[in-house]
């Protein structure tokens, strides 16, 4: 008998998945996660364009801190924390929305398409549009011209800091909603019902019963945003020109120059930076208790 | 008398909440309203200054096909074109089978699966530049292999896997591992089992797996700046293109409004499919 219920729980499993899915990982981390940390250890050695001179050196950080690489960095940060703060203030609204307020199907069906297409298409297709419309004699301008506002072209609108930041509002606002929208689309209707039923005036049901449920997509959320805007560099390179260098463009410097330990301690920076915001996230996802539903919602 | 005044004073704050409730409503979907303007705004200004005689002014009007005629006479994005449509259809066939392999097996291993979710979806935090770079240094630099075609195809699927697998998870979470067992039941062989039953309810998943592999593919910059040796593929062509001053840019608008198209109808395909698949 019991032969025969491990056999049936051997079956349960589908055919030769456990194999594959074993194979799959190791090769999975030995090419994939093997590199990401091989660049932690490449950050403490000499690399040049010979090989590796693998004695244990400083100088890639020290030359980050002196050579005002630092700067890049702290500027890249800076415009990236911005435009996700801005992001969670557009997206909140709109997702509660879409996954409490909006009624019907068609409109939501065509809504997740609209947010779903974008992580499909190029984001220089949809930057570049930006250089004429924001230029001195572009449809901006002048149309702020002809209404008497302005004398003068505003040479702000391009290549500019605040050009950066509007420029990368677009392409990133997906990631922020998906998974605000997901954590919310997760909060029973019953719930929200009973906190009213109780008394709890709408802002008290936002404030005490919304907002600590959807944390972890609020979190997820801030994290899927912040983290590939580091990385960015398309909108920093096509409106921000050469007077907004962010981190795509300073890596591409470094690499074409040759410079690998540079760029190496520049990545293991960058990396331990969102691995300490991660922790940030997971700790305080603990301290709210909900951290579980995330992955859920993923499976959903 | 204080029990009606009460009850007034009740009414008074629920009139000014649930006005307050429409103001909020309101501001939600202005919001949306402007997000999606973000988002679509410029893909529409494009495709209108393709057509505009004078693209670079940024504003529209006279209309014509100028551009395009150019474009097809002009035809050096044709071989960053080909190579680009030759990687994200190995891409997303790699996708298709290894998510397939993958998805059919990670929600069915308990805890094992979640964790190896995670391994797989880590990839996600890393800005796409640094998985660029570290690729390099690993590949070109420790290990000493040349960057071509291989790097190209190699970082594509890293960054499209987890994408696919997600694909293929909507559909494999739902999968009813009984129906393996009956079908072993009656007799059917392991090959049978996979072919006649898996794969027909895990197909609008392993579909999605593709196009998703194919599309992330053929648009992907970050990574192929760094791994593309001596190839260029068509967001390359576009990027550098597009950041020049050259007289290719307005040829650029008509190239991406093109792409743009393709893709946008592509991954409505791509969606149509998951979302019957998830809904049957």
């Amino acid at each position: 008998m019991s032969g025969i219920t491990n056999w049936r729980s051997l079956l349960r499993r589908p055919p030769t998945g456990d194999w594959a899915v074993f194979t799959f990982s190791i090769v999975w981390c030995l090419g994939v996660l093997l590199p990401m940390a091989g660049v932690v250890l490449f950050s403490f050695v000499r690399v040049s364009a010979e090989g590796l001179d693998l004695n244990f050196t400083l100088n890639a950080y020290r030359e980050i801190f002196l050579t005002g690489r630092w700067e890049v960095t702290a500027r890249t940060i800076r415009i990236a924390a911005t435009v996700t703060a801005i992001l969670l203030l557009i997206s909140f609204p709109f997702a509660l929305w879409l996954a409490k307020g909006l009624r019907s199907t068609t409109w939501k069906i065509v809504i997740w398409t609209l947010l779903t297409a974008p992580f499909f298409l190029s984001d220089t297709a949809r930057v570049v549009i930006w250089r004429p419309v924001l230029g001195l004699m572009g449809p901006i301008n002048s149309g702020l011209m002809e209404l008497g506002l302005i004398e003068r072209p505003l040479t702000w609108l391009l290549f500019s800091e605040p050009a950066v930041h509007f420029g990368l509002l677009g392409p990133f606002l997906p990631n922020m909603v998906w998974p605000i929208f997901l954590s919310l689309i997760l909060i029973d209707d019953d719930l929200i019902e009973a906190s009213k039923d109780i008394g709890a005036s709408p802002w008290q049901t936002l404030r005490h019963v919304i907002l600590p449920l959807s944390m972890p997509g609020i979190l997820a959320g801030i994290i899927f945003s912040f983290v590939p805007m580091l990385g960015d560099d398309v909108v920093a390179k096509v409106i921000g020109g050469q007077q907004v260098l962010m981190l795509g463009g300073a890596m591409l410097d470094l690499i074409t120059a040759l410079n690998y330990s540079v760029a190496a301690a520049m990545s293991a920076l960058i990396l331990a930076i969102i691995a300490a915001l991660q922790l940030l996230i997971v700790l305080a996802l603990r301290r709210i208790g909900k951290g579980a539903s995330l992955v859920e919602g993923l499976r959903k | 008398m204080t029990d009606a005044l009460a009850g007034a004073a009740l009414m008074r704050v629920a009139r000014r909440e649930s006005a307050m409730l429409r103001l909020a409503k309101a501001m939600a979907i202005a919001f949306g309203c402007l997000g999606v303007l973000l988002m679509y705004g410029p893909v529409a200004w494009l495709a209108l200054m393709s057509v505009s005689e004078r693209p670079l002014t940024g504003k529209p009007g006279p209309f014509t096909l100028a551009w395009y005629e150019k474009l097809f006479a002009d035809p050096r994005w044709l071989d960053p074109l080909l190579t680009s449509l030759g990687i994200a259809t190995i891409v997303s066939i790699l996708c298709m089978i290894t998510a397939t392999a993958v998805g059919r097996t990670l929600p069915h291993i308990g805890r094992t699966g979640a964790w190896l979710l995670l391994v797989f979806l880590v990839v996600l935090f890393v800005p796409g530049v640094m998985l660029g770079v570290d690729f390099i240094m690993f590949y070109r630099l420790f290990l000493g292999v040349r960057t071509g075609l291989w790097s190209l195809i190699f970082a594509h699927f890293v960054w499209a896997f987890p994408f696919a697998l997600l694909g293929v998870l909507v559909v494999a979470g739902r999968f009813d591992t009984r129906l393996l067992e009956s079908a072993m039941d009656l007799g059917a062989g392991r090959w049978r089992r996979f072919r006649d039953i898996e794969m027909p309810l895990l197909f609008p998943g392993i579909l999605s797996a593709g196009f998703f592999g194919f599309l992330l593919s053929l648009n992907e910059l970050p990574r192929s700046i760094y791994l593309r040796g001596g190839t260029t593929t068509l967001p390359l062509f576009q990027w550098a293109e597009a950041s020049s001053h050259t007289t290719m840019v307005p040829l650029i608008y008509g190239l991406s409004t093109l792409i743009t198209i393709a893709s946008l109808g592509l991954t409505i395909i791509a969606l149509r499919q998951l979302f019957k698949g998830g809904a049957a």
